[in-house]
């Protein structure tokens, strides 16, 4: 008996680790590329995105990104994944990943866009003496 | 206090302004600086090359007025067909004469050394040989300004008013720059015509800096080319490398001059840029 109660014990934590665990999934996610740089000539970058994810554990997870509500992809019973797209960017947006509940995000990459250019015109026209550097 | 002197103190004040102001993509505030390893030849005799380790870049773009890397401009037009500034600039030709040495030679310096060959002629005795002194010029002038997908253009006069040559300069440009993605590409050529008093000012003789080891020579105007190619890859939003590659030609006036040595200007650089 007192054995068992100790089996007991040393058994319950466990189960609530196990659960607390599962609640707070650790995903990698990564995104490539990250930057998109546009100017007055290519005011916008059309990529092919890879985005990557790896999970410590396997289970249900879902892709989404800010472009469209529903999910981009979703994976059951896996801990990781892969998805590639091509799209045409002109704003800094995101892409996430959640669990079954897809209300709460595990991770979230952001794409940049970095405009090279300025918007004032005067600067953009202005070249540089030929020696200077930049 | 000189022109140069001016031009220090006020690329100080500007760079303390500077860090403290916000320069976000709003910002009238245009910072970045790069850091790496380059040179510039000096074509005088008797020089030092022009190393290279640091290159600033600070620019604020008010509604008329700017201040672009030393050039202080006031914009009277600006439309989709072009801008047109009022300009105040230093002239460039001075910074080869701050990296000269005097020594005591036995053979003079000849004129058209750098352009025919030319030799001097041996000296009963040797003889100091200095390369006379040159002042920074103020220059005024206008500059118009336009681009599209064939690409930039720059033709600009200016006008020396602070008395320093009296002469005036007219400047070309045209470039043109690819892009893809990271990477960034761009060449440009032009030329720079020169009068005869600037080109006489900086690269001329004059009777009392003549001597037995140095001639006296009279510059004509002539036309400088120029090439560069300049290359980036973006590494973030604040970081990239760089590298660039500049090729100037003396015009025949000044390159027939006996301080000048030779008559090709290069310069390269390359090293890393951070953007503000």
């Amino acid at each position: 008996m007192r054995a068992f109660a100790a089996l007991l014990l040393t058994a319950v934590p466990t189960v609530v680790l196990a659960q607390s665990a599962e609640s707070a999934a650790t995903v990698d996610l990564k995104v490539k590329p990250v930057l998109c740089i546009v100017d007055a000539r290519t005011p916008e970058c059309d990529i092919a995105f890879l985005v990557l994810w790896r999970s410590d554990r396997s289970g249900g997870y879902c892709l989404f990104n800010d472009f469209v509500p529903a999910p981009l992809r979703c994976w059951s019973e896996e801990r990781a994944g892969e998805l590639s797209e091509q799209r045409v960017v002109r704003d800094e947006f995101r892409y996430w990943i959640t669990g079954s509940d897809t209300a709460t995000e595990l991770a979230v990459v952001t794409v940049e866009v970095l405009r090279l250019d300025d918007g004032d015109r005067r600067r953009n026209r202005r070249t540089r003496h030929v020696w200077d550097l930049l | 206090m000189n022109a140069a002197s001016v031009a220090s103190l006020f690329l100080v004040g500007v760079s303390l302004f500077g860090v403290a102001a916000d320069a976000s993509a709003q910002s009238p505030w245009r910072l970045g600086v790069a850091l790496g390893h380059g040179v510039r030849t000096n074509p005088l005799i008797q020089s030092d090359d022009i190393p290279i380790a640091l290159d600033l870049d600070i620019a604020w773009f008010g509604e008329r007025f700017y201040f672009d890397n030393f050039d202080a401009g006031f914009t009277v037009i600006d439309n989709d067909a072009m801008t047109v500034n009022a300009v105040g600039r230093i002239n460039s030709d001075r910074v080869f004469f701050g990296k000269t040495d005097t020594r005591l030679v036995t053979i003079g310096a000849a004129i058209g050394q750098a352009t025919n060959f030319a030799v001097g002629a041996p000296l009963a005795q040797p003889t100091e040989l200095t390369v006379p002194d040159r002042d920074y010029a103020v220059e005024l002038g206008i500059e118009m300004l336009a681009d599209g997908r064939w690409g930039q253009l720059q033709l600009a006069a200016h006008q020396d008013a602070s008395g320093t040559h009296d002469g005036y300069e007219v400047f070309l440009d045209y470039g043109y720059g690819w892009r893809r993605q990271r990477w960034s590409v761009e060449p440009s050529l032009g030329f720079a015509y020169k009068s005869d008093e600037l080109n006489d000012y900086y690269w001329g003789v004059r009777p009392d800096e003549a001597s037995a080891a140095l001639p006296e020579y009279q510059a004509g105007s002539g036309v400088n080319p120029h090439l560069k190619l300049a290359a980036s890859y973006q590494l973030t939003r604040h970081w990239a490398v760089a590298v660039s590659a500049e090729y100037e030609r003396l015009s025949t006036e000044a390159a027939a001059s006996p301080i000048v040595a030779d008559r090709d200007v290069v310069g390269y650089f390359a090293g890393a840029h951070y953007r503000f």
